[in-house]
């Protein structure tokens, strides 16, 4: 069975949406800071057990605020990758907000939230910090070491009720 | 020997010296006199030397010159090009009067010397419907031909089914970006019940159809008239209706496909 589903990388602008996406799809990273213009995209094939899915991930450029984002973008995604920056308080302020517009307006798909440059804070220190204002993130990632990408992309969208 | 005797004696011997160094001299400003004077005797003493600078500069040119004259370039960069533009304009203009020359020969060729029925049945179409012959030649021969055809997910930009009459770039990919290409356009826009219906690029067109749930895009290359494009229309609402949105069968509307792309 080959089934194709867009993935959408939403969050602050700088988070480090293009360079998870890069990582995952090309395995690089580089340290040039490049702004995400409208939308890019790229795709990657994967197989989970006897499953191959077509990732058609889009890349879309950073926004303060998920509802500024154009609406015709995020529909019909089967899997939304929220991305903070840990170093960056107001990429993750308004997480449990953002995520509730989300969930309200795309009750199909299913969301992970990703702390992408962890390998530049104390992973322990900022969870209980997230602890504190009730929010908590899926994946604790780092695109520039490579860390947690690939399961970060292999679990998004991989549900059964989102199979669209 | 008498006084002034001795002394003229004296006079030689000391004199004697001076005279001949005076004259050697004399012989060596004559013969370098000559050598500048005379042609040959001159260019076998300098051109050695000319030659020899004339090497080494060829060999400095790119390192010395180089960047001067790329420097002067990129700052007359416009005087280059405006004196430029009109001699490329030209070589422009008359290769496409060539090519027109070239086009008109090969329809009177055939206006000429074709006597098959379809030249008659063109003819009586030019009588009949007033446009000339010429024109409908030229039509024949720049007609639109259907290249790829794709049926595409609105919102999601995945791609439902598709049919190529060649091997294409990632279909995927234009699948997703013509869907991105759309949503900006019709969200910049804000109109509703609207959408993006064309995009032209060169030779090519890509004529869009939107539907409730998906979306035609048909990339058609040659010249696409009012007459192909309702064709086309008509066609696209056959396969629509045989496109059941709740149980989409991906397998037949390929097949559907592949039968109108090779028509």
């Amino acid at each position: 069975m080959n089934s194709s589903k867009k993935i959408v990388l939403v969050g602050n602008f700088g988070v480090g949406k293009s360079s998870l996406m890069r990582r995952f799809v090309q395995n690089t990273f580089s340290e040039n800071y490049t702004v995400t213009i409208g939308v890019h995209i790229l795709k990657k094939e994967i197989r989970i057990d006897e499953f191959n899915f077509t990732l058609i991930i889009w890349d879309i450029e950073g926004k303060d605020d998920i509802q500024k984002v154009r609406p015709s973008y995020l529909l019909g995604t089967s899997g939304f990758v929220f991305v903070i920056d840990p170093t960056r308080p107001q990429t993750f302020e308004r997480l449990n907000e953002e995520l509730d517009f989300i969930k309200l307006n795309y009750p199909t798909a299913q969301i992970v939230t990703v702390c992408n440059k962890s390998d530049l804070i104390n992973i322990d220190e900022f969870k209980e910090r997230l602890l504190k204002s009730n929010t908590s993130i899926d994946f604790f990632a780092s695109a520039k070491q490579g860390d947690e990408v690939e399961n970060i992309f292999y679990t998004v969208g991989m549900t059964k009720e989102n199979n669209v | 020997m008498t006084d002034s005797e001795k002394l003229i004696k004296l006079k030689q011997l000391l004199l004697n010296e001076d005279r001949e160094f005076a004259q050697n001299i004399l012989q060596k400003l004559e013969d370098l006199e000559e050598t500048v004077r005379v042609y040959e005797k001159l260019s076998e003493k300098v051109n050695p030397i000319i030659d020899k600078k004339f090497d080494a500069f060829i060999e400095e040119i790119p390192s010395k010159l180089g960047p001067t004259i790329a420097n002067a370039l990129t700052k007359s960069q416009d005087s280059v090009v405006e004196a430029l533009f009109p001699m490329i304009g030209k070589m422009v203009k008359k290769y496409i009067q060539q090519e027109i020359k070239t086009l008109s020969d090969n329809i009177n060729n055939q206006v000429q010397y074709t006597f098959s029925i379809k030249t008659w049945q063109r003819k009586i179409k030019a009588i009949f419907t007033g446009v000339s012959e010429k024109e409908i030649i030229l039509s024949e021969m720049n007609r639109a031909v259907i290249e790829q055809i794709f049926v595409i997910e609105n919102g999601s930009g995945i791609i439902i089914s598709s049919a190529s009459k060649k091997e294409s770039i990632d279909q995927d990919m234009i699948a997703g970006m013509l869907t991105a290409i759309k949503s900006f356009v019709e969200d910049a826009f804000m109109k509703d019940q609207q959408g993006l219906e064309l995009i032209q690029y060169e030779l090519f067109e890509i004529y869009i159809k939107n539907f409730t749930t998906y979306y035609f895009a048909v990339v058609i290359s040659g010249g696409c008239d009012v007459i192909f494009k309702n064709k086309l229309e008509d066609k696209l609402f056959d396969i629509a209706a045989k496109i059941k949105t709740d149980a989409i069968d991906k397998e037949q509307i390929t097949t559907k496909l592949n039968e109108f792309i090779n028509e």
